[in-house]
């Protein structure tokens, strides 16, 4: 359980970072390039990682089934989605709308026990636990953070 | 509202993603759900981007190495990723992807690094932080 832990907030702070990094490649070469290239490099490290530690067992694909190879595509529907949302509304509130979907479909999921998932039972407190994670993301989001001091504007970034 | 219907659909599919990955990673194996997954991503993204004409060479240039190399951490993401659904759940294993990151990303912005216009820390982002880590804890308890 604590390595659950762990690796989830291992994969947030990589996250974060992939991001601000992307962001930046973003600038000069447009978010398709971005896109392509960000995915590319991803196959090629996973592909890499994977022949490291299994070997030629990387490709022994018995329980190979033909929606796997096509669930690929949810990531260019995930870059159009942000993408559009961004444009329309600014980051701070697409991204906060996203968490918020994210953590409602996340307990949906749980719940259903959809696509081979270990059912787990719809509970009050879970919808609460939710919830509370909602406001703090809101908190964080929309509230003010103080003024940037005219020295910092000026000299920075 | 379009633009809110748009971000609603890009959390859904994000969450979508990483439970699809789980799933697949049960049938071939972890390393190689998320080669494949990101093989078809990438193709079809190669795709789009010869049809829009959407390529600046000369940017490349422009952008520090280390900059370019992000991608390559999807690998790592993925894995972890899957891993904790498959040994928290998805609800847990999204709302703690969901706090490192803003905790991260604050912290990067307030110190400036990586060149990022630096912005001070303020009391409703402590808040903000504190209200999801309670969240967490009634969650898992």
């Amino acid at each position: 359980m604590i390595s659950g832990l762990l690796l989830a907030l291992l994969a947030g702070s990589l996250v974060s970072l992939q991001n601000i990094f992307n962001n930046k490649v973003n600038i000069h070469v447009g978010s398709w390039t971005t896109t392509t290239l960000v995915l590319g490099l991803g196959f090629a490290a996973s592909f890499t990682l994977g022949l490291v530690f299994e070997g030629s067992a990387m490709f022994a694909l018995h329980h190979l089934k033909l929606w796997f190879c096509f669930s690929g595509l949810i990531g260019v529907g995930v870059v159009t989605c942000m993408v559009q949302g961004i444009n329309r509304l600014g980051p701070t509130f697409a991204v906060s709308i996203s968490m918020c979907a994210q953590l409602g479909f996340a307990l949906l999921f749980d719940s259903m026990g959809w696509l081979g998932l270990e059912k787990v039972d719809f509970t009050f407190k879970q919808l609460i636990g939710v919830l509370v994670v909602v406001c703090g993301i809101i908190v964080f989001k929309v509230g003010g953070r103080e003024k940037r001091t005219a020295n910092e504007q000026g000299l920075v970034g | 509202m379009r633009g809110i219907l748009f971000a609603f659909l890009g959390g859904a599919f994000i969450t979508l993603q990483g439970v699809a990955n789980a799933r697949i990673s049960q049938g071939i194996g972890t390393w190689q759900a998320a080669a494949l997954t990101q093989f078809t991503g990438f193709v079809a993204a190669l795709i789009v981007m010869l049809i829009l004409r959407d390529f600046k060479r000369q940017g490349f240039k422009k952008v520090k190495p280390l900059y370019l190399s992000a991608g390559a951490y999807a690998a790592v993401i993925i894995f972890s990723n899957v891993t904790a659904i498959q040994h928290i759940g998805v609800t847990l294993t999204v709302a703690l992807v969901i706090i490192a990151q803003l905790a991260l990303t604050f912290l990067m912005d307030h110190y400036g690094w990586f060149g990022l216009q630096k912005k001070r820390m303020g009391l409703p982002q402590f808040f903000g932080i504190a209200m999801m880590i309670a969240g967490v804890v009634i969650l898992k308890f």
